[in-house]
């Protein structure tokens, strides 16, 4: 624990000029940290989760000497996205052209312009549910990350895609990235966020990701977790709807050793519907555990979750997903499914579905299954000729096939095909 | 084409096939009756090499090959094809992916070329009009929202698609309305020639009678009690199995 407390008063020092107010709510997050400390097993919604490793780390913060030299080929580009590269929490400018209304700022421009997403005070109102230690830490020394800001009726033809990558570094370090994707009323657009590790040496990256959609408005927002087998990926997500807007989310995750991703999903106007889709593809001794809380505050509005996870190996799983229907809301329809397939005795899930119905109105769905291969199925593969390794191949693509369902974008899909395949060959073995 | 010599067999140490007896040669088609639980779904899965089904002793040999010890997908490999009792669901499996996936697995092990897209859809439209089956069923997922009947068909659009050797109809006249029963009897009948064999597991005589079998067998408890021409099954269809019992 005590390497936190030396990288933030080097922080402190090395950001004097920054703005008092700024450095104010630093420091105050700063303290909220430390006077809890990580998560233990002891703590409701994070007993299967252990963050010893990160108590026991020596994790550096990012600085000047991790700036590397980008790449001639970025990797996890997508073709025909517009391209923000950070390389080891550093944003390296020029490498793409943004279309027209929209507008990138970075950490503190960003702050100074838009207080209102920083302040403790607004943040503990709307999402009193969804702060916690690793919130405040990132609020403490948040030192990268970007915010795009679409404006009004605007329609984006191409997806804007983030890459955040860690590579190249010399010795253990952190990051505390901190994202604001913003799309104004009646505008349309594609995020990508998308973490990629590319280095055998262990990192600690601790993501927030503040989403926030206008009035009929309509994203779609894929988050692709690659990190390094030997890193340790924490985020929070939060997500707000205005009237009348649509979200889709595609949210795969296929690395780290230790990955824990609490997700808040609110309402907070009529007429908005969201579909979160999640899937975690996880071997040896990786283990995910995703928390997701979906408000619903208004009226007239539906989401839908399913969060599959695949688990072969000492791998273990957790997902933890909660729909609140506040009092007085009228006409909510909610689903939340999670389906797990589990390739071998020593993986584990645990998964907890949750309700929490203050309303009458309420139209709502949940369950959790968790299985192996049905044999059944592999036979009548292997009946036809085809061979085990492709037999597997098939029932585990065809598993997870409804994931992808929410990306419009081909190129997107892809990449994303892509990756879970490769995936699955690995972990299959 | 097809040898089993006094063969036992079981499902996870259970025995259930009690020397069992059979030959079937190139061009035959040969039919097994008997009561529910009397094995004729074991001897089928033993054949085509299920998990958890167990040759304790005796022989199945293919065209001279000893089939013990074979992986299931070698034996398809082969020429050795079973039409499933009760076809499996299998979610999010593109049925034409599959087939495909299949066809070229079968090519590949003969050294042959692999078929493309736009070739296997030309192939397919030609095998679902054998079989009378829409082509919406084409971009399901395997067997998903198929009705009973439309199970059996796709099962036999495969067996006509992969063309084997031997194929094993397991009940697949279960199920069928008049029309449709009809409609597989000649896809099989004109799928016939004199390299194929086929064992048709059936409750129902009226599936043999568009089916022209060349024998006739009964099985009880395990065993073949008693084979002969059609004539067979028209006296089991009156009689029932109890007058063939020991
Ligand atoms: N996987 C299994 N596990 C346990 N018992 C089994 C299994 N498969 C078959 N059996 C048993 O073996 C016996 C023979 O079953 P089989 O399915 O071969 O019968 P069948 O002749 O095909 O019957 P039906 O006409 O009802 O299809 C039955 O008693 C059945 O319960
Ligand atoms: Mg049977």
């Amino acid at each position: 624990m005590k390497y936190f407390r030396d990288e933030f008063d080097s922080f402190l020092d090395l950001n004097k000029d920054e703005n008092d107010t700024l450095i104010k709510l630093r420091k105050k997050s700063f303290e909220n940290f430390m006077e809890t400390g990580l998560p233990t097993s002891k703590w409701e919604d994070w007993q299967f989760t252990n963050f010893s490793s990160l108590n026991a780390g020596d994790f550096r913060l990012s600085s000047a000497n991790d700036v590397i030299k980008p790449p001639g080929i970025v990797p996890g580009q997508i073709p025909h996205s517009h391209l923000l590269l950070i390389i080891n929490g550093h944003y390296q400018p020029g490498l793409s052209k943004l279309p027209k209304n929209v507008t990138i700022s970075s950490g503190a421009d960003h702050y100074f312009s838009h207080p209102e997403f920083y302040s403790h005070k607004n943040m503990e109102s709307k999402w009193s549910k969804g702060l916690n230690p690793f919130y405040s830490l990132n609020t403490s020394m948040m030192n990268s990350g970007i915010c795009v800001q679409v404006e009004e009726n605007t329609v984006l033809s191409n997806p804007i895609q983030i890459i955040y990558l860690t590579t190249a570094i010399q010795n253990e370090i952190m990051n505390h990235p901190r994202f604001v994707f913003e799309l104004g009323n009646n505008s349309k657009a594609t995020f990508v966020e998308h973490y990629i590790g590319s280095t055998s040496i262990g990192y600690f990256n601790n993501c927030v990701t503040l989403v926030e959609l206008g009035q009929n408005s309509f994203m779609d927002h894929i988050r692709i977790q690659e990190e390094t087998s030997g890193s340790h990926h924490v985020a929070n997500s939060f997500y707000g709807l205005s009237q009348g807007s649509t979200l889709n989310v595609n949210n795969t995750s296929i690395g780290s050793s230790l990955y824990r991703h609490n997700i808040n999903l609110k309402f907070c106007d009529a007429n908005s519907s969201a579909n979160y889709n999640a899937l975690s593809l996880v071997d040896n001794e990786q283990h995910h555990d995703q928390r997701i809380i979906v408000e619903h505050s208004s009226d007239s509005c539906q989401s839908n979750q399913l969060f599959k996870y695949i688990l072969s190996d000492e791998s273990s799983g957790v997902f933890n997903g909660k729909v609140i229907v506040e009092e007085h809301t009228r006409q909510t329809d909610a689903n939340q499914s999670n389906k797990n397939l589990v390739l071998s005795p020593s993986a584990l899930m645990n998964a907890n579905p949750q309700l929490e119905i203050y309303a009458e109105d309420v139209k709502c769905s949940h369950g959790s299954t968790t299985g192996q291969i049905d044999p059944e199925a592999l036979f009548y593969l292997k009946s036809r000729g085809l061979s085990h390794k492709k037999s597997m191949e098939l029932i585990m693509n065809g598993f997870i096939s409804d994931i992808s369902e929410l990306v419009n974008d081909k190129h997107i899909s892809e990449y994303l095909n892509k990756i879970a395949s490769q995936q699955l060959q690995k972990i299959m073995k | 084409m097809l040898e089993i010599k006094n063969l036992h067999a079981g499902v996870k140490g259970k025995a259930i096939l009690n020397g069992l007896n059979l030959k079937v040669n190139p061009g035959e088609l040969h039919a097994i009756m008997g009561r529910n639980g009397s094995g004729k779904s074991t001897l089928a899965n033993i054949i085509t090499g299920r998990d958890d089904y167990d040759i304790i002793s005796g022989k199945i040999e293919f065209n001279g090959i000893d089939l013990n010890e074979m992986a299931p997908e070698d034996r398809a490999l082969e020429g050795i094809f079973m039409s499933f009792q009760y076809p499996v669901v299998i979610p999010g499996v593109n049925n034409t992916y599959f087939l495909r996936a299949a066809l070229n697995a079968q090519l590949k092990h003969f050294g042959k070329k692999e078929i493309n897209a736009a070739d296997f859809m030309r192939l397919i439209r030609e095998k679902l009009k054998l079989v009378n089956m829409d082509e919406k069923y084409l971009s399901r997922a395997v067997n998903d929202g198929f009705s009973g009947g439309e199970k059996k068909r796709n099962e036999i659009l495969q067996m006509l698609t992969l063309e084997p050797k031997l194929s094993i109809l397991d009940e697949t006249d279960s199920g069928l309305d008049i029309d449709a029963l009809k409609i597989v009897a000649k896809g099989v009948n004109d799928f016939r020639d004199s390299t194929r064999s086929f064992i048709a597991i059936t409750h129902y005589q009226r599936l043999l009678e568009y089916m022209e079998p060349d024998f006739i067998h009964i099985l009880i408890d395990g065993k073949i009690v008693k084979s002969g021409d059609i004539s067979l099954a028209q006296e089991v269809e009156k009689k029932g199995y109890s007058w063939l019992e020991s």
